[in-house]
C-alpha cells in the first residue's frame, strides 16, 4: 500500500478541517459567549463562596468609608498660602501634556501630516470654525486662542481623568513596606472649582464685550431685553432675561462638573464600589461589565463632548454679547 | 500583597459642591499660562502651516486647471488635425481611385486599338500570302496541264493552245476555299 496520497484539490476541505466549524459562530461571537459564560460562572461562584447576603466591611458598616471621599482634596503640602493637592497635580499634568503635545506637533509640522498632526490640525480647524461661525473677524482673531485653549485644556484634563494614578492619599496600600496612595481615576474637573473658575473667566469676558458693544451699563441692561417686548410683561421678561444671563455661569460650570463627577462616580460604583457598600462580592462581579462599558462611554464620548460644549458655548456667548437684540 | 487601609475619615460630601479656592487660583494661573504660551508659540505656527498648505493646494488646483485647459486645447487641436488628415486622406484616395480608373480605361482602349491594329495587319498578311499561294498554284496547275497535254498528245503545243488549256483547267478549279470564299 502506498504512503503517497494525492493532494486534495483547492477548495476541498481536508479531513477534520471545516467540518467542525459551526455555521455563523464567528470568532467575536465565540469570545462574547466565553466572556458571558465566565461572567455568569463568576456570579454563581461568588454567591456559592460568600453567600447571597454577605456582611458589610467594618469601615462601611461604621460609616468611615464613603464613596465621595475619593473626590476630597487632601492637602499634600503647602508653600506659604499655596496648597498642593491631587487636584493641583492633575491641573499641572493637564497643562504639561497640553503644552508638550502642542509644542511637539507645532515644531514638527510636515506638509504631509501624520496621525497626530492630523488630529491637532482637526482640532485647530474645529475650534477656528467655532470662532469664525460665532464671532466677527476681529473678535474671532481675538478670541480664537481662548476657545482653542479651553477646548484642548479641558479635553486633556478630562482624558487624564480616566487613567488610574496613585493619587488617593486618603486610602493607602503597602508595597514592600512602603505606604503608597491607592490608584484611582480622578479628574480635576470633578471638583467644582475647575469649571467654575473657567466659567467665571468666560463670563467676565463676554460681559465685558457686551458692555463695550452696548456703550455702558445702561446699554448692557437694555441689550438683555428681547426686541419687540412691550407692556406690563416687560419687567417680568427683564427679570427672567437677567436671571438667564447669570444662569449661563451656573450652567457652564455645572454641565462640565456634574458630567465628570457623575461619570467618575458611576465608574466607581459599577466598577465595584456598590458591591463594597452593600457587602456583596457577587454584586461587584455582576456590575463589573457595566463599569467597563461606562468607562469606555465616558472616555470616548463624554470627555470630548464636554470639552466641545464648553468651548462652543464660550464662542456662542461671546458672539451673542456683541450681536444680541 | 498590597493591603488597603482606609483612613478614618467620614465625609458629609459637602466639599463636593464647595469650590476649593486654592484650586481655582491654580486652574486660573495655569490656564492663563497655557493660553499665553499656545497663543504666542503654537497657534501661529499651526495657522501659518495650514495657510501655507491652503495656498499650496489652491496653487496646485490652479496649476491643474491650467494643465487641463491646455490639455483640452491640445486635444481639440489634435482632433481638428485628425479630422483634416482624414479628409485629406479621403480626398487622396478618391483622387487615386479616379486616376486609376482613368488609367485603366486608357489602357483598355489602347489595348483594344492595338489588338485591332494587329488583327488588321494579320488579316492583310494572310490575304497577301493567300494571293501569293494562289498565284503559285495557278502557275503550277498551268505547267502541269501543259505538260500533261503534251505527253498525252505527243506534240508540242503552241502558245495559243497552252493559254487555252490553262484557262480551261483553271476554270475548273475552285480557289474560293483558300481565299475564305472571297475568290
Amino acid at each position: 500500500m502506498s504512503a503517497i496520497t494525492a493532494p486534495a484539490p483547492a477548495g476541498t476541505p481536508r479531513p477534520g478541517e471545516g467540518s467542525e466549524r459551526k455555521p455563523g459562530a464567528s470568532r467575536g461571537k465565540r469570545v462574547a459567549l466565553a466572556l458571558g459564560g465566565l461572567w455568569f460562572a463568576g456570579i454563581v461562584f461568588f454567591i456559592g463562596v460568600f453567600g447571597f447576603k454577605a456582611h458589610k466591611a467594618p469601615a462601611v458598616a461604621s460609616g468611615v468609608f464613603t464613596p465621595t471621599n475619593e473626590f476630597k482634596l487632601d492637602t499634600w503640602f503647602s508653600v506659604g498660602p499655596v496648597n498642593f493637592n491631587k487636584g493641583v497635580l492633575y491641573v499641572i499634568l493637564a497643562a504639561a501634556i497640553t503644552l508638550g503635545l502642542m509644542f511637539y506637533v507645532a515644531h514638527r509640522l510636515k506638509e504631509r501630516p501624520g496621525r497626530l498632526q492630523a488630529a491637532i490640525e482637526m482640532f485647530y480647524g474645529l475650534t477656528s470654525g467655532m470662532a469664525r461661525e460665532n464671532l466677527d473677524e476681529n473678535l474671532s482673531r481675538k478670541y480664537f486662542p481662548l476657545i482653542a485653549t479651553l477646548f484642548v485644556f479641558i479635553l486633556v484634563s478630562n482624558l487624564i481623568g480616566y487613567i488610574p494614578l496613585p493619587v488617593d492619599s486618603l486610602d493607602k496600600f503597602t508595597l514592600f513596606g512602603a505606604h503608597l496612595p491607592s490608584f484611582q481615576i480622578y479628574a480635576a474637573d470633578t471638583n467644582v472649582a475647575f469649571p467654575l473658575i473657567l466659567a467665571l473667566m468666560v463670563f467676565v469676558l463676554f460681559s465685558w464685550e457686551r458692555l463695550k458693544a452696548h456703550h455702558g451699563p445702561v446699554g448692557f441692561l437694555k441689550s438683555l431685553m428681547p426686541a419687540g417686548i412691550t407692556g406690563p410683561i416687560k419687567p417680568l421678561i427683564f427679570v427672567i432675561e437677567v436671571l438667564s444671563y447669570f444662569l449661563r455661569l451656573i450652567s457652564l460650570t455645572v454641565r462640565l462638573w456634574a458630567n465628570l463627577l457623575a461619570g467618575h462616580m458611576l465608574i466607581a460604583f459599577m466598577g465595584g464600589e456598590l458591591g463594597v457598600l452593600v457587602g456583596d462580592p457577587w454584586v461587584q462581579w455582576l456590575l463589573f461589565p457595566f463599569g467597563i462599558a461606562i468607562y469606555l462611554f465616558e472616555a470616548v464620548l463624554i470627555a470630548g463632548l464636554q470639552a466641545f460644549i464648553f468651548s462652543v458655548l464660550t464662542a456662542i456667548y461671546l458672539g451673542d454679547a456683541v450681536t444680541s437684540h | 500583597m498590597p493591603a488597603t487601609a482606609h483612613l478614618p475619615i467620614a465625609s458629609s460630601g459637602s466639599f463636593l459642591i464647595t469650590p476649593n479656592v486654592g484650586l481655582m487660583v491654580w486652574v486660573l494661573v495655569i490656564f492663563l499660562i497655557c493660553l499665553w504660551v499656545l497663543r504666542r508659540y503654537v497657534f501661529p505656527v499651526i495657522g501659518q502651516t495650514l495657510d501655507r498648505r491652503a495656498q499650496s493646494i489652491a496653487g496646485e488646483i490652479d496649476a491643474a486647471e491650467n494643465l487641463r485647459r491646455q490639455a483640452d486645447e491640445v486635444l481639440a487641436e489634435y482632433r481638428q488635425r485628425l479630422a483634416e488628415a482624414r479628409s485629406q486622406a479621403d480626398e487622396i484616395v478618391s483622387r487615386a481611385r479616379q486616376a486609376g480608373e482613368a488609367q485603366q480605361k486608357e489602357a483598355i482602349a489602347t489595348a483594344r486599338a492595338e489588338r485591332e491594329r494587329l488583327l488588321e495587319q494579320t488579316r492583310r498578311d494572310v490575304e497577301a500570302e493567300t494571293r501569293r499561294a494562289i498565284d503559285a498554284i495557278r502557275r503550277e496547275v498551268a505547267d502541269l496541264t501543259v505538260l500533261a497535254t503534251e505527253k498525252v498528245t505527243g506534240k508540242l503545243l503552241t502558245d495559243a493552245d497552252q493559254r487555252r488549256l490553262v484557262e480551261e483547267a483553271l476554270a475548273d478549279l475552285d480557289f474560293s476555299v483558300l481565299t475564305g470564299g472571297g475568290n
